[in-house]
């Protein structure tokens, strides 16, 4: 999949994380998050696994997290990324 | 549920809940929202473009989740804009609160801080990394509202004391020469001086975050406290970045809000080890040169007297097609900048 439009999802309720994606040559993540000095690795592996599961290797992929769990971070990333791809059948 | 307030009798609530909580409430915002609870409103939020403002909650609804909901709602507003960073002012005491949201301090200033939600300000200054030079250097900010003779004189004669000298321009369009023209013309009237940059001011100088007065009526009260945030981020942020020790000013004799910029700048840029030199502006005839002189004889269609007052590369546009259309804004344009 190919990110081709501005999405975002998510809320900034404590134990969530907002997602923000946008169309870019490269591929860029930015995390920010409340317990990024112990956990930035790990939101940064989630983060990438779910990129590499749908195939993303371009645009800019921004977090804000607020110490949410693993699974909450790779629903909201998916979310986030089948609003900003174009073709979302051959996902998953 | 957050909502949006649109109708008079929530502005009214909202108006209400902002000033029991002792601030003032600013009719200033492009939107505003609340929280209804059993028809009474605990919480209200707006925005007005990038800054988040009047952020109140009910005593009895504190420490819940209702300021992650107004945060959520405020950020989603921005989902089909270009506003990528957001800022807020806020106390002391809350800014903690806020860096829980992932708001990073830019400045604290007393008992005011200023935050930024995003990279805004790490992405600004990484873009212009090529730009950074050894040696000691100067920067000066400007609207160029348009590019004058004047202009030209003062980045000339800081250029000349200067390893290398910034030239930070106005970001803002909320002037009569938008920013890509200003941009443009200032960069062709200095394109013959060797150790000239010219660079935006993104959000970080003088602009509807960190000064919000320039652009507004003269006499706010806020005006002081707004000027020294103003000055201090540049001098703890994009000074230090660009190598930047001494900041260049024209004196000014018209504008009261600019004036009281000027002289604000020594003792905050000192206390930071920057210093600020002023320099005498330029005259033609026996007045100073200024772009609002330069807009009045436009208005006048007057270019003879245009010629002595701006560079010929500002002329040119001036009578092109694309500057003469703004003649007709011009006609109706009363703002001092």
């Amino acid at each position: 999949m190919k990110i081709v439009r501005k999405a975002q999802a998510g809320t900034m309720q404590s134990s969530d994380l907002m997602v923000f994606l946008e169309p870019a040559p490269q591929l860029r993540v930015e995390i920010d998050s409340t317990v990024k000095k112990q956990f930035e690795h790990l939101i940064r592996r989630q983060v990438e696994a779910v990129l590499d599961r749908l195939s993303i290797t371009s645009g800019v992929i921004r977090i804000s997290d607020r110490g949410a769990l693993d699974y909450a971070i790779a629903a909201r990333l998916e979310t986030g990324l089948f609003r900003a791809c174009a073709d979302q059948k051959e996902s998953l | 549920m957050v909502v949006r307030l649109i109708n008079e009798r929530d502005r009214q609530l909202a108006r209400q809940l902002v000033e029991e909580n002792g601030f003032t409430f600013e009719e200033d915002y492009d939107l505003l929202f609340g929280k209804f609870e059993d028809g009474k409103l605990v919480a209200t939020a707006a925005r007005d473009h990038n800054v988040f403002k009047m952020i109140c909650i009910r005593e009895s609804h504190r420490g819940g989740p209702c300021l992650g909901e107004l945060i959520t709602a405020l950020i989603d507003s921005c989902t089909y804009t270009d506003i990528r960073n957001f800022f807020i002012f806020t106390t002391l005491e809350n800014r903690s609160t806020f860096q829980h949201l992932n708001f990073t301090p830019l400045v604290t200033h007393g008992n005011v801080c200023l935050l930024e939600y995003g990279h805004g300000l790490p992405n600004y200054l990484q873009q212009h990394r090529a730009l950074q030079k050894n040696g000691s250097n100067g920067a000066v900010v400007v609207n160029c509202n348009p590019f004058t003779l004047g202009h030209r004189y003062l980045i000339e004669a800081a250029a000349a004391q200067v390893d290398h000298l910034y030239v930070f321009v106005v970001r803002e369009d909320r002037s009569l020469f938008p920013f890509d023209v200003r941009m443009a013309l200032v960069r062709e009237g200095t394109a013959d001086l060797g150790n000239v940059s010219v660079l935006d001011t993104s959000d970080y100088a003088v602009s509807h975050v960190t000064f919000p007065g320039y652009f507004l009526k003269e006499g706010d009260d806020r005006l002081q406290l707004q000027m020294e945030i103003d000055l201090l981020l540049f001098a703890r942020h994009i000074a230090p970045f660009f190598g930047i020790t001494h900041r260049f000013i024209g004196n000014e004799p018209f504008c009261r809000t600019t004036r009281s910029y000027n002289e604000t700048m020594p003792d905050v840029l000192g206390a930071e080890g920057i210093r600020t030199i002023q320099l005498e502006r330029k005259l033609s005839g026996d007045a100073p040169i200024s772009a609002f002189r330069v807009r009045k004889a436009l208005r006048n269609e007057d270019y003879e007297a245009l010629r002595k007052l701006v560079p010929a590369t500002t002329l040119k546009y001036l009578r092109s097609t694309d500057g003469r259309k703004l003649l007709t804004s011009n006609k109706n344009y009363r703002r001092r900048h």
